[in-house]
């Protein structure tokens, strides 16, 4: 049975060569592209659950294509990995704010990936506590958890699955701090919890979905060097 | 002394015609128009008043004295003599005499005020257009020669001096040289000393800017006021600081341009290294972490292991060929070789890199074997295959040509891709430079194309582009026919 579909986009054909080889062997269904461009074609034909995306291209670079994928229609449904040579946290920033869901740092060693891959593709198991169907927050946003769909104000927004499950554990426990590390382990999985930049990037862009005004949040609060907490009204 | 001369000489001739028109007033009272005493004293008094305001008050006060004498003579009685019988009209004389000289002082008095006021606004503009070209100096050239420059116009004087005490250098501007200038000013900048010379109409005065004297300033052939002369240092004082301001943030672009091609270049090192480093690596840790691989994957994994390793070889040799042509010590290993075994060991070695790609080689047959280091040979054509190949689409077609023409053998790289902005054109083979369009995204170190053209002129040739935005861009690498051949 197949792990999941993944495409590999790297300009550099050896790089290429040993993903498909590791990744078909752990029983992932493996398509390759050696650009952005190729990859977003590929992407209007097949359906993917995950892209590992390297940073550096000719033509359209990873952080571009990614802007991209997450742009279009289908482009909320798979998880996106960064591959890169950089390992500055502007870089990271960049390209987590591009969309991406983590990011991983040339060279690398295959099971690290591969753990990667399972985080990444890791959905939240639904009985991890009882999660509203919808919640409904002041001057008109309305959360529904069954679709991932937001509604503000008459725009309709999606969240990516990461964003959706970084949202889901908050209000399961709403009103209630929690803290930075049990938020990465719960949503990406045990491997993490140093990750603060990858909080601070997906809140902010929940920030931007869901609250009236983002740079004044109400709901979705910091607790400064703790974490975070979801207010909802009693 | 000249001028004095001329001064006297003026005044006199003024007097002379104060008398001259006093004269031709009696004439015209007493002869033509015959008016009573009251009346052609009042003629007297407005003759006055104009004199007093066009000329001045010396000339006034004589038209006065001698107002007063005609009067007195032609028009009181007894007629024709400087007795007054009656004792009112010396009253009548005396009050004349007194308002005419009041009379004229007041006018003076405010044609000194007007002229004045006009001599303000004149320094005023002159230090506002003063203050707008330092404000508008060019940076090709000294601040400080062009500020002296514009003071000597600006002020129309005779000569102007400007030292400049950080840098030590004096610039002089207009029609008259100061020859003996120079320890003038130095002392002034020094002790922040005021020098005045009346003979020669010269001023030094010290620049200071905070307290502290930045330089001195020499101005000859004007008299400026020191509240003028005081601006006028100050604004010199600004355009010095100004032009020192100019300098330091030339200094921090400087290093900030040289930090950011350090890491730039370290980039595209770290970038060209850890390419096959990952494969290296993650070939090795999914071998290591799999016991039972199968055959098939297991081979795979090793070969990509083996080519990534020659890779790395290949890019170490590659960075001590470069390390040697950027330290200027090419050494050629000469042999002879065909053309085109050359360019296919390069696209051997790039056959990773060139996977997927439209690659068309045109190769001629009527080529002579050439005698060349095969392995800078290698990497000069790599650099323009390598260019071709990452700075275009994966869907651009490149081509390889090799062809003969009288004098040279070309071997060119052709790419149909978006073409290199002239403005780029002219400084690609510079070191370190890359094109604007091309700093983000795609790494390199900017040094490819300058070490190609250093590999082909230690060949005795060189290297050329032709390239149009939109148009692709050709790189062509000339080597001088063997002699043989072109005599053949």
């Amino acid at each position: 049975m197949s792990g999941g579909r993944i495409l590999v986009v790297d300009d550099d054909a050896q790089i290429r060569r040993v993903m498909r080889t590791t990744l078909v062997t752990h029983s992932y269904e493996v398509d390759d592209a050696r650009s952005g461009e190729e990859a977003l074609e590929k992407m209007r034909t097949d359906q993917f659950d995950l892209v590992l995306l390297d940073v550096n291209m000719p033509g359209m670079g990873g952080v571009e294509a990614c802007r991209v994928i997450r742009s279009g229609r289908s482009g909320f449904d798979l998880a996106i990995i960064m591959l890169t040579v950089r390992n500055t946290e502007k870089d990271k920033i960049e390209a987590l704010d591009a969309g991406a869901d983590d990011y991983v740092t040339k060279p690398f060693s295959t099971p690290e990936l591969l753990a990667r891959i399972r985080a990444a593709l890791r959905r939240m198991p639904q009985t991890a506590g009882t999660v509203p169907q919808r919640i409904k927050l002041e001057e008109g946003t309305e959360i529904d958890f069954q679709s991932r769909h937001v509604s503000t104000r008459g725009r309709n927004v999606r969240l990516t699955p990461k964003e959706f499950d970084l949202l889901r554990y908050l209000v399961i426990h709403p009103n209630k701090t929690i803290e930075h590390r049990e938020l990465l382990q719960a949503v990406w999985g045990p491997d993490y919890g140093d990750e603060l930049e990858y909080l601070r990037v997906f809140v902010n862009q929940l920030r931007k979905k869901i609250e009236p005004d983002p740079a004044n949040p109400r709901y979705l609060l910091t607790e400064p060097w703790v974490g975070y907490r979801f207010y909802l009204p009693e | 002394m000249k001028s004095r001369h001329r001064n006297i000489a003026l005044a006199a001739l003024r007097v002379a015609s104060v008398v001259a028109i006093n004269v031709g007033i009696t004439y015209l009272c007493s002869r033509v128009v015959s008016l009573n005493s009251t009346a052609v004293g009042f003629v007297y008094l407005l003759a006055v008043l104009i004199m007093a305001t066009t000329w001045g008050l010396i000339e006034a006060t004589v038209a006065s004295l001698v107002s007063v004498l005609c009067l007195n003579f032609f028009f009181m009685p007894p007629v024709g003599t400087f007795t007054i019988a009656d004792p009112q009209n010396w009253i009548a004389l005396v009050t004349f005499l007194a308002t005419a000289i009041v009379a004229s002082q007041l006018s003076n008095h405010a044609k000194q005020r007007a002229q004045e006021a006009e001599g303000h606004r004149l320094e005023m503009e002159r230090l506002y257009a003063l203050s707008r070209a330092i404000l508008l100096t060019e940076p090709a050239q000294p601040t400080a020669k062009q500020i002296a420059h514009q003071i000597a116009q600006i002020f129309d004087c005779r000569g102007v001096a400007l030292y400049d005490r950080i840098s030590g250098e004096t610039h002089q501007a207009g029609p008259e040289d100061m020859p003996a200038i120079e320890e003038q000013l130095s002392e002034s900048a020094l002790q922040g000393t005021l020098f005045s010379d009346e003979s020669t109409l010269t001023t030094v005065t010290a620049i200071r800017l905070g307290g502290q004297p930045i330089g001195s300033l020499a101005i000859r052939g004007i008299s400026l006021p020191d509240t003028a002369l005081q601006a006028l240092a100050n604004l010199v004082a600004i355009g010095l600081e100004k032009e020192r301001g100019r300098e330091a943030a030339g200094r921090a672009e400087a290093a900030r341009q040289s930090e950011e091609l350090k890491s730039t270049l370290l980039d595209a090192i770290a970038h060209d290294f850890k390419t096959p480093l990952t494969s290296i690596k993650a070939a090795a840790s999914a071998l290591l972490s799999t016991p039972r691989a199968r055959p098939d994957e297991e081979r795979e994994l090793l070969t990509v292991v083996d080519e990534e390793a020659e890779r790395l070889a290949q890019l170490v040799t590659e960075a001590i060929h470069m390390a040697r042509i950027e330290a200027g010590q090419i050494q050629l290993n000469k042999g002879l070789h065909r053309v085109e075994s050359l360019v296919s060991r390069v696209l051997q070695e790039r056959k990773s890199l060139t996977e997927g790609r439209t690659l068309n080689v045109h190769i001629s047959s009527s080529l002579p074997m050439i005698v060349v280091d095969p392995e800078l040979m290698d990497l000069a054509i790599r650099q323009l295959l390598d260019n071709a190949l990452k700075y275009t689409p994966a869907a651009c077609p490149v081509s390889i040509t090799a062809r003969r023409d009288e004098k040279n053998i070309l071997i060119s790289v052709r790419d149909e891709g978006p073409g290199i902005p002239e403005r780029d054109q002219a400084r690609i083979f510079e070191k370190f430079y890359r094109g604007r369009n091309t700093r983000s995204g795609v790494t390199g170190t900017g040094m490819g194309l300058a070490i190609a053209r250093e590999i082909m002129r230690a060949h005795g040739g060189d290297i050329s582009l032709k390239s149009s935005v939109g148009h692709g861009s050709e790189f062509s690498m000339s080597l001088p026919m063997p002699a043989e051949e072109r005599k053949a």
